[in-house]
C-alpha cells in the first residue's frame, strides 16, 4: 500500500518533470529562433557597415598616396627622367593632372567595377599580378593558422589547468620567448641552421628551380619541403601569441562561480574543463582569430621576403620599394578587404556561439 | 570621547583607502619587486638604456672606424667585425640608441594622438565619438606592417624619423580605444560628478581628475608598445625602407642577410645572430617589465 502510494507519487513527479522538460524544450527552441533572428539582423547590419568602411579605407589609402611627398611619374621613369614635356604628357595620360577629388572618384568607380588598373612599371593588370600571388599567401597563412590554433589551445588549456606547475612555467616562458623574438630574425636563424648548416631543408622559393619532376607527387613533396621552414616560423610567433591568450582566458574562466558549481555538483573534472570551461574560454579567442588575419599578414610580409616566397607580402615589399603606385593601392585595398571580411566572419561566429551578447 | 575615537577611526579608514601617492608607488614597487621576471626585464631595460646613453664612452672603436673585415668574435672585437671591417660591438651599441629613440619617440607620438582622440571621444561622446571610433576601429583592424609599408613607400626620404612618424600616425588607435573606455567609466563616477557639481571646468575635470587616474593603464600600454615599435622599425629597415646609413639593428641584419645569401654558406654567423639577439633581449626586457607592471598596477589591457 505504502509502496504503491510512493510509486504513484513518483509517477506524478515523473509526469511533472516530463511536462517541465517539454516546456523547457519549447522555450529553448523559441529562444534559439529569437537568437538566430537577432544574429541574422546583426550580420546584415555588419555587412551594411562594411560599405562606409570600404569608402573610409579607400579614402585613407588614396590620401596616403597623395599627401605623401613623392611623385608617381618621377617614380615611374626612374633615374633617367625624359624631358619635362614628355613627363607632362605622361601625367595627362594617367589622369594625374586632374584635381585630387576627381582622381579619387575615378579610382573608386573603377575599383567598384573590379578594375584595379595597370602597373606603371610592368604594364600588366594589377589584378593579374595580385591573384597569382594570393594563393601562395593563403596557403602559408592557413597552414600556420590551423597548426598554431591547435597547439595553442592544447598547451593553453594544460598550462591553465596546471597553473603554477612546471609545465605551465615552461610553456609560458617558451611563449614569452617566441613572442619577443622578431619574426624575421627567427626566419634568418632558420635559414642559417636548417638550410645552410644542416642542409635539411631548402630555404628559398616554392619549388627547387631547374628540376624536372618525375611525377606531380615528387613536385608536391618538394613543395612541402619548401613550406616547412616559413610555416614553422609563422607558427612559432602566432602560437606564442595565441597561447598567452588561451591561457589567460582559461585561467579567468576557471575562477568563475559556475565552474565551482559544476565541481560541487560532482561533475567529472574532464567534463568541467572541456565542456564548461574551454567552451567559454575560447570565446575571446574566436574574436582574435579575425585579427589573426592582419597579424599573419604582417608576419607573412617579412617571412615571404626572407624566404623568397612569391606571395602577397613579398610582392608588397617589392612594389613598395619601386613605388609602383597603382599596384600598391590595389594591393592595399585587397588586403584591407581580406582583413575586413575575416573580422566579419569572426564577429558572426562569435555572435552565433555566444548568444548572451547583445548587438545594438 | 566617543566622538574623538570615531574621528580617529575615520581617519584611519581614510588612510587605508586613500594612501598617499608615495605609498601607492611603494606598494606598486613592492609588488613589482616580488615578481622576479619583471625585475629581470627591468634589469635588461636598464642595461640597454645605460649602454645606449653612454655608447660613445663604452664603445671601443668609432662606429665609422674600419679594420680587418669579417673577423669572428674575439677579445679585440667582442662581437667580431662586419664586411666593411667595422666593429660589431660598437655598431650594436649605436643600434641600441636608435632602437630606444624609435621606441620612446613613437610611443610618445602615439600617446599624444591616441590620448587626445580617446579623451575627446570618451568625454564628449555623441557624434564626435561615433565618427572617431569608427575611424579608430577601421585602422585598428588593418594589419600593421603592411599598412606601415604602404605608408612609408610614398616617402622619398628614407630615414629613422620618417619611420617613427609613420608608426606614430598608424599606431594610436588602440591607445585611443582604451583611453575612451576609461573616460566613459570615469566620466560617470561620483567623484567626477562631485567635481562638476562644485563647478569645475571640463578642462580641470579632464586633466586633473580623470587623466591622472588612467595614468597607470597608459603607462602599461606604453611599456608594452615599445618592443613592438622597435620590432617594426627593425623589420621595416630590414625590408629596405629605412636609412641604409643609420646604425639600426635592422640595417645590420639586412647587411648580414645579403652577405649570407651572397656567400651561400654558413660562414659568418655572428653577422645575423648577434644583432638579432640584441633585438630579442631588448624586446624581452620590455615585455617582461610590461607584464610585471600590468600585474603590479592591476591593469586589464583588453580595451577592445
Amino acid at each position: 500500500m505504502r509502496e504503491n502510494e510512493s510509486i504513484g507519487e513518483r509517477g506524478k513527479e515523473n509526469k511533472y518533470f516530463e511536462t517541465r522538460a517539454k516546456k523547457i524544450r519549447v522555450l529553448q527552441r523559441t529562444n534559439r529562433r529569437i537568437v538566430l533572428m537577432t544574429v541574422r539582423a546583426y550580420v546584415i547590419r555588419r555587412i551594411i557597415v562594411i560599405i562606409p568602411t570600404f569608402f573610409f579605407i579607400s579614402i585613407l589609402i588614396f590620401s596616403l598616396i597623395h599627401l605623401a611627398p613623392g611623385d608617381p611619374v618621377q617614380a615611374m621613369v626612374g633615374r633617367h627622367p625624359p624631358s619635362r614635356e614628355a613627363m607632362q604628357i605622361l601625367r595627362e595620360q594617367l589622369g594625374l593632372d586632374q584635381p585630387v577629388p576627381v582622381q579619387y572618384l575615378l579610382w573608386v568607380s573603377r575599383l567598384l567595377s573590379g578594375d584595379l588598373g595597370y602597373s606603371y612599371v610592368s604594364g600588366r593588370l594589377v589584378w593579374d599580378l595580385v591573384s597569382e600571388k594570393l594563393w601562395h599567401t593563403i596557403e602559408l597563412m592557413l597552414l600556420a593558422e590551423i597548426v598554431s590554433v591547435a597547439i595553442a589551445v592544447i598547451l593553453g588549456v594544460i598550462a591553465a589547468v596546471k597553473h603554477h606547475s612546471i609545465i605551465d612555467a615552461i610553456c609560458s616562458l617558451g611563449a614569452l620567448i617566441g613572442y619577443s623574438a622578431p619574426t624575421f630574425w627567427l626566419g634568418l636563424i632558420g635559414i642559417l641552421v636548417f638550410a645552410m648548416m644542416l642542409k635539411w631543408l631548402p630555404a628559398f622559393g616554392i619549388l627547387t628551380p631547374g628540376v624536372t619532376f618525375a611525377s606531380p607527387l615528387h613536385a608536391l613533396v618538394d613543395h612541402l619541403k619548401h613550406l616547412i621552414l616559413p610555416v614553422s616560423i609563422l607558427i612559432i610567433t602566432w602560437t606564442a601569441y595565441l597561447f598567452r591568450l588561451v591561457r589567460s582566458s582559461m585561467l579567468e574562466v576557471l575562477q568563475q562561480d559556475y565552474i565551482t558549481t559544476a565541481r560541487a555538483k560532482g561533475v567529472r573534472e574532464r567534463v568541467v574543463i572541456y565542456k564548461h570551461a574551454l567552451r567559454n574560454a575560447l570565446l575571446p579567442v574566436v574574436t582574435y582569430l579575425g585579427f589573426s588575419m592582419g597579424f599573419l599578414l604582417s608576419g607573412a610580409a617579412v617571412i615571404e621576403f626572407i624566404f623568397s616566397w612569391p606571395g602577397l607580402g613579398d610582392f608588397m615589399v617589392t612594389v613598395a620599394r619601386i613605388q609602383d603606385y597603382p599596384v600598391i593601392m590595389g594591393l592595399a585595398m585587397i588586403i584591407a578587404l581580406m582583413v575586413l571580411f575575416a573580422n566579419l566572419a569572426a564577429d558572426v561566429t562569435y555572435a552565433v556561439i555566444d548568444p548572451r551578447i547583445r548587438y545594438d | 570621547m566617543t566622538q574623538s575615537s570615531r574621528t580617529k577611526s575615520e581617519r584611519e579608514t581614510e588612510e587605508v583607502y586613500e594612501p598617499s601617492r608615495a605609498t601607492r608607488l611603494f606598494v606598486v614597487w613592492r609588488k613589482l619587486k616580488r615578481n622576479e621576471l619583471a625585475v629581470f626585464g627591468f634589469g635588461i631595460v636598464l642595461v640597454v638604456t645605460i649602454l645606449a646613453v653612454f655608447a660613445p664612452l663604452i664603445s671601443p672603436y668609432d662606429p665609422t672606424w674600419m679594420g680587418p673585415s669579417l673577423r669572428p668574435p674575439s677579445m679585440t672585437y667582442f662581437f667580431g667585425t662586419d664586411a666593411q671591417g667595422r666593429d660589431l660591438f660598437t655598431l650594436i651599441l649605436e643600434g641600441a640608441r636608435v632602437s630606444l629613440y624609435v621606441g620612446i619617440a613613437t610611443v610618445a607620438l602615439e600617446l599624444l594622438i591616441g590620448i587626445t582622440i580617446g579623451m575627446v571621444s570618451g568625454y564628449f561622446g555623441g557624434h564626435i565619438d561615433e565618427v572617431l571610433m569608427r575611424m579608430t576601429d577601421v585602422i585598428l583592424t588593418l594589419p600593421e606592417l603592411p599598412l606601415l609599408i604602404v605608408a612609408i613607400a610614398f616617402f622619398e626620404v628614407r630615414s629613422v624619423h620618417v619611420i617613427v612618424l609613420v608608426m606614430g600616425l598608424v599606431g594610436w588607435p588602440f591607445i585611443a580605444r582604451v583611453t575612451r573606455s576609461e573616460f566613459l567609466t570615469l566620466r560617470e563616477s561620483t567623484y567626477v560628478e562631485a567635481a562638476r557639481s562644485i563647478g569645475a571646468s571640463n578642462r580641470r575635470i579632464i586633466f586633473s581628475h580623470i587623466l591622472p587616474n588612467i595614468l597607470s593603464t597608459i603607462i602599461v600600454l606604453a611599456t608594452m608598445d615599445i618592443p613592438w615599435y622597435i620590432f617594426y622599425e627593425a623589420s621595416l629597415t630590414f625590408l629596405g625602407f629605412g636609412d641604409p646609413l643609420s646604425y639600426s639593428w635592422g640595417v645590420l641584419l639586412e647587411r648580414g642577410y645579403l652577405y649570407f645569401i651572397g656567400a651561400g654558406k654558413p660562414g659568418h654567423w655572428w653577422l645575423i645572430t648577434i644583432p638579432g639577439i640584441a633585438l630579442f633581449l631588448t624586446s624581452l626586457g620590455f615585455n617582461l617589465f610590461g607584464d610585471g607592471l600590468r600585474d603590479a598596477l592591476d591593469v586589464t589591457t583588453s580595451g577592445r
